[in-house]
């Protein structure tokens, strides 16, 4: 359990909460024939959100200090793997599925692992075309193929 | 018509030649899914809903409906084959249902017996899969004549109840368990606004409109929080698969097994029909059982055959329970449920109990196929282990990547937005961070999608008591689901307060 991340999301929390409880005083009460309006239910469930995150709170204090024996974390790894599926989420449209698969696939088994370029790009491309055509030819599915000009 | 002329109009429809395919495509895929580590059944479900409906697409919708689910249903039972092989093999469960089997089972490895390990998991499963599923037959009908009766007050508690269930077992921390819960309500609140018809907290964003997408939430949460947990933490070593020398189990392990295999599925299938507590509890409490019924119990952990038989059959059995409360009320009691239950929306057809009256066929023909899919496994499993082990050896180099971008393809298929991609990106850092932090993301999930029904079902029954909400204490049903729900919450915190440890549930 870690003390620092407990604190920061029970204060995390404790804002939506707040949020919720704030933003839905502004959903217009229905015509609808019951008092119990679209406001009600996000609104309780906003105030006990805010409940718990301050018991959240008050637990942290109670833990006992960590040891300071951790793994090293692969920040530059997870980084570039998560960059590059953004980048993936955003030209996936523009430059078609099996473009931008591809172009993914090659970069996140490069970062897994360097070397063996052969076997990454054989993998990378059986994958995207496979995919797409198994998708879109044989079972009549849609996806973006390629770049439309 | 009695439930046998129903079941038997149920194998007409499994018997379809593609309704025998798509079983046989599910329960293979099942047991990858299994195998591999990072793929659990939720996310490996919600990634097939994509490939099912455009399979399905030339087909009636009751009949396209039948065998998609049919094909679902196939992954999620298949999975639970197929998780006890890595415990057994090589020491890490493939599913957080199969982690007792590492107990024993790697043990047995140890000592060349991992065939007879891998063959009685597969007996014990196929075994608990018929108990279950007669168990199944056996309660559908009568639930569903009760639950016909149930009003809005009665929904609203029952489905309260599923969730207190679910966060008093899920983590360590309650307190923890509970905000997951709100947030996944809250979060269901986005969009639309059902019975008024308001948009509520879209900010006048379109994409909004609709809410947020539960498949997108689910894999990203799960495979994609796996996957990057997996990215940043050191790969461990693998150590050396086991070889899987005879893979008959003798005489003396048959004998010594069947008890525990009984034992464990009439344990699994009920406590898989409780909501909240799944497949994974189930395997824990078979194994506590069978050690103390056990005439020897200092072979527990040394590799007691037992220790393997008992819960690999409650895992599979509690699967096959939870199908139950999902087909009789329409109420998910866990993730997967939760994903089958949004397939079977996907195609306009409510789970509940009109289901066996308005869709027989769908119905019956799930249970029917059940047993088909059941008896493919084990004819799968016995001869095909040493197949299915090679798996594991999938390097991660290259399965990590390709997990990636199958999440992609399986939200980009559904949805069609970037939107729901950067969302999946960042409902998978979100995963990470707060599974590594004890944070439980199931209930989560199950949250968001029982969340609007919670809501309507509230609002329907204060409009009928006129905003008054004493009409959940009154009426005797709703207020005995409540009283349920409290208790559920209240036991765990005064274990604890005793000192005692609470077996926890960290199911997918």
């Amino acid at each position: 359990m870690s003390k620092t991340f407990d604190r920061f999301a029970s204060i995390a929390f404790l804002l939506i909460g707040l949020l919720f409880v704030i933003e839905s005083r502004s959903i217009s009460v229905s015509s609808y024939g019951s008092t119990v309006g679209p406001n009600i239910f996000p609104m309780a469930l906003g105030a006990i959100l805010i409940l718990l995150s301050i018991r959240l709170l008050f637990e942290t204090t109670k833990y006992k200090p960590e040891d300071g024996s951790k793994e090293p974390l692969q920040y530059k790894k997870f980084i570039i793997i998560f960059v590059s599926a953004a980048v993936y989420a955003g030209v996936l449209e523009p430059i078609g599925y099996v473009i931008s698969t591809f172009i993914f696939l090659l970069i996140a088994f490069q970062t897994m692992e360097r070397g063996k370029w052969l076997s990454s790009i054989i993998i990378a491309g059986v994958f995207s075309f496979g995919v797409y055509y198994f998708f879109v030819e044989f079972l009549g599915g849609s996806l973006p193929g390629f770049p439309q000009f | 018509m009695s439930t046998l002329d129903f079941l038997f109009d149920g194998f007409a429809v499994a018997f379809q030649w593609q309704n025998i395919l798509f079983a046989f495509v599910g329960v293979v895929i099942g047991t990858a899914v299994g195998v591999l580590p990072g793929i659990g059944p939720m996310s490996g479900v919600a990634l097939l809903i994509p490939v099912t409906a455009t399979l399905t697409s030339g087909l009636q919708p009751e009949a396209a409906a039948a065998s998609s689910i049919i094909l679902l249903a196939g992954v999620y039972y298949g999975a639970m084959y197929g998780g006890s092989t890595t415990s057994i093999l090589l020491n890490t469960p493939g599913e957080s249902s199969s982690v007792v089997t590492t107990l024993d089972g790697y043990q047995m490895a140890k000592q060349g017996r991992a065939g007879a390990a891998l063959s009685i998991a597969a007996i014990g499963s196929f075994a608990a899969g018929i108990i279950s599923l007669i168990g199944l037959v056996l309660l559908a009908k009568p639930l569903s004549n009760i639950a016909i009766k149930f009003g809005p007050a009665e929904y609203f508690s029952l489905m309260l109840l599923g969730l207190c269930a679910v966060s008093g077992l899920a983590g360590k921390s309650m307190t923890k368990a509970l905000i997951m819960t709100i947030f996944g309500l809250l979060l269901g609140t986005i969009g639309i606004d059902a019975v008024s018809g308001i948009a509520r907290f879209t900010y006048d964003m379109p994409i909004l409109y609709s809410g947020l997408e539960f498949l997108t939430i689910a894999v990203g949460l799960f495979a994609l929080g796996e996957v990057f947990k997996t990215i940043l933490e050191r790969d461990k070593e693998d150590g050396a698969i086991a070889k899987i020398d005879r893979v008959l189990p003798t005489k003396q392990d048959l004998k010594d097994s069947a008890v525990p295999i009984v034992r464990g599925s009439l344990l699994g299938f009920f406590i898989g029909v409780l909501p909240g507590a799944g497949a994974t509890l189930a395997s824990f409490f078979s194994y506590i059982a069978e050690k103390k019924f056990s005439k020897h119990p200092e072979m527990f952990g040394k590799g007691a055959i037992a220790g393997v038989a008992g819960p690999e059959s409650a895992n599979n059995a509690a699967s096959g329970g939870a199908m139950i409360p999902l087909l009789t009320l329409g109420i998910p009691g866990s993730g997967t449920t939760a994903i089958l239950m949004g397939a079977l929306i996907m195609y306009n057809i409510q789970p509940g109990p009109l289901l066996f009256e308005d869709h027989p066929d769908v119905a019956w023909g799930l249970i029917a196929s059940m047993f088909i899919g059941n008896l493919m496994l084990l004819v799968l499993n016995m001869p095909l282990v040493k197949v299915f082990a090679k798996i594991i050896q999938t390097p991660k180099k290259y399965l990590l990547p390709i997990i990636v971008t199958i999440s992609f393809f399986g939200v980009y298929a559904v949805q069609y937005t970037t939107f729901d991609l950067y969302l999946l990106l960042a409902c998978g850092v979100l995963g990470y961070l707060l599974s590594k932090n004890d944070y439980p993301v199931a209930p989560l999930v199950l949250a968001l999608v029982l969340g609007p029904m919670i809501e309507n079902n509230m609002r329907r029954a204060l409009t009928i008591s006129n905003s008054d909400f004493s009409i959940f204490l009154t009426r005797p049903l709703s207020l005995s689901f409540l009283i349920v729900a409290a208790i559920w919450l209240l036991v765990p915190l005064l274990l604890k307060l005793k000192g005692r440890s609470v077996i926890v549930n960290d199911e997918e």
